[in-house]
């Protein structure tokens, strides 16, 4: 699962798109582990995370944070949204400290994450690059619907109701802030930047945050 | 298996607009939609939405293992059985500060078919693997990987023949190669990106020093392929941490 490597859209909208996890190794450290996903969301909320989720139970622009918390399990696997450079050096500094032992990864723009992680004292292990979009491009959707779509790597957010929210907010009928949580409300992981989207939908449809 | 009960939809086409791959049809001469069989991915998206008004999207019980295989890969919220893990069932770079998975002087190749959105048939996930196989790609094995359980052999990534039709949201093609093999792998993928009829979104995973550099990814200029923007960073904070 890559879900988060393969976003889209302009360099500087994607500056203020990063994704953090938590990852457990099977066999090695993927038992009891719901006290330690508790200090990963606390870290991710002391610092401001815009998005959080458990793939088992949702995001939190749809579920309660304490119904997502109740749920943990040892299948669950928590991850979520920063939207700032500031918020991820905080955060791994945070998680740095508590020593807790599962895998952390951050995804976003390499020119961005590489100094955060310099700055929060933390040292790279591995890093999985985004080589883009292969093959027959040709019945792709237009890129700002790429945009969007690709911030659900497993794809659950259909371009179709994309082009529906876009014409909802064009009438006034939803703002882009709304617009953006009924889009992000598609991807269970909470790994959807429903701040960014409303960036995207403001700059396609001229609108405002208010009707 | 997901249907619309026929009884029930009054042909609204509400959920038209919630299908990932397009696969719902209306039609006109009874003014019905219904949910094609053959492009339908089981990613369950219209059922955990609730998008139908009257409630006729239905699921039907998987009635063989390549439809069962069809919605746990679709499907992100499902837990693969052999690799436990959710999504498109793979650890790749997650826990390689763990795992060790990928190795220095490794490269991990991993090629997400169908993505973004397109959706992909087998039969195109088995020419990639092949294609991959056939220079010089280490095939992932079934316990790292959920496509691997549809190989009749590693060696060559061929596929069981009655998968080849079935299509899915997306699905993974998982392996490794020395560093110095990697142009090759590339020139092949540059030569079956040609001979599919869909897209793939391509991963390359390897070992960093602390600066997060590795010299490998230059032979990307050569080959006219633009250098990444994007990445996704296991900041090595894992234990115990794997420095093979």
């Amino acid at each position: 699962m890559t879900h988060s490597l393969h976003r889209s859209g302009d360099i500087d909208s994607q500056k203020k798109d990063f994704n953090w996890f938590m990852y457990q190794t099977k066999g090695v450290n993927d038992k009891n582990i719901k006290d330690k996903a508790l200090e990963f969301i606390a870290a991710a909320e002391a610092v401001g995370s815009e998005n959080w989720g458990d793939v088992k139970t949702g995001p939190i622009t749809r579920f309660k944070s304490e119904e997502i918390r109740e749920k943990l399990s040892d299948k669950s696997r928590i991850r979520g949204v920063f939207t700032r450079k500031d918020q991820v050096v905080g955060f791994l500094k945070r998680i740095k400290e508590k020593d807790l032992g599962q895998s952390v990864v951050i995804t976003g723009i390499l020119s961005e994450v590489l100094p955060a992680c310099k700055e929060a004292g933390v040292t790279p292990h591995s890093i999985n690059y985004s080589l883009g979009v292969w093959g027959k491009k040709d019945n792709l959707p237009d890129d700002v619907t790429l945009s969007i779509t690709t911030m659900c790597g497993h794809h659950m957010i259909p371009p179709k109701f994309v082009k529906h929210v876009m014409k909802q907010v064009e009438k006034g009928k939803l703002t882009p802030e709304e617009g953006a949580v009924k889009l992000a409300n598609f991807c269970y992981c909470g790994i959807f930047n429903q701040v960014r989207c409303a960036d995207i939908i403001k700059k396609e449809t001229g609108a405002r945050s208010t009707p | 298996m997901t249907v619309i009960n026929r009884e029930k939809c009054v042909g609204c086409k509400i959920c038209q607009t919630y299908c990932s791959v397009d696969a719902i049809r209306y039609v006109e001469a009874d003014k019905k939609c219904f949910i094609d069989p053959d492009l339908c991915v089981e990613c369950y998206v219209c059922l955990r939405q609730e998008v139908c008004p009257k409630g006729s999207i239905e699921p039907v019980e998987l009635t063989n293992f390549y439809k069962q295989f069809q919605h746990v890969i679709s499907d992100p919220v499902e837990n693969h059985g052999v690799t436990g893990v959710t999504g498109r069932g793979t650890e790749e770079v997650k826990t390689n500060d763990v795992s060790g998975r990928v190795k220095k002087g490794e490269v991990g190749i991993c090629i997400d078919m169908g993505r973004p959105g397109m959706g992909v048939y087998l039969r195109d996930a088995e020419k990639v693997a092949m294609a991959c196989a056939k220079a010089g790609v280490k095939l992932a094995p079934a316990e790292h990987t959920p496509l691997a359980a549809l190989m009749t052999d590693l060696s060559t990534g061929k596929l069981v023949d009655e998968c080849r039709d079935y299509r899915l949201l997306s699905v993974i093609v998982e392996g490794q190669c020395p560093e110095a093999g990697l142009p090759a792998v590339l020139k092949a993928l540059q030569k079956v990106e040609k001979e599919i009829d869909t897209v793939f979104s391509l991963g390359l995973i390897l070992r960093v020093d602390e600066n997060g550099l590795n010299p490998t990814i230059n032979c990307l200029d050569g080959l006219g392929i633009p250098q990444p923007h994007r990445g996704k960073v296991n900041v090595g904070l894992g234990k115990p941490l794997s420095l093979a």
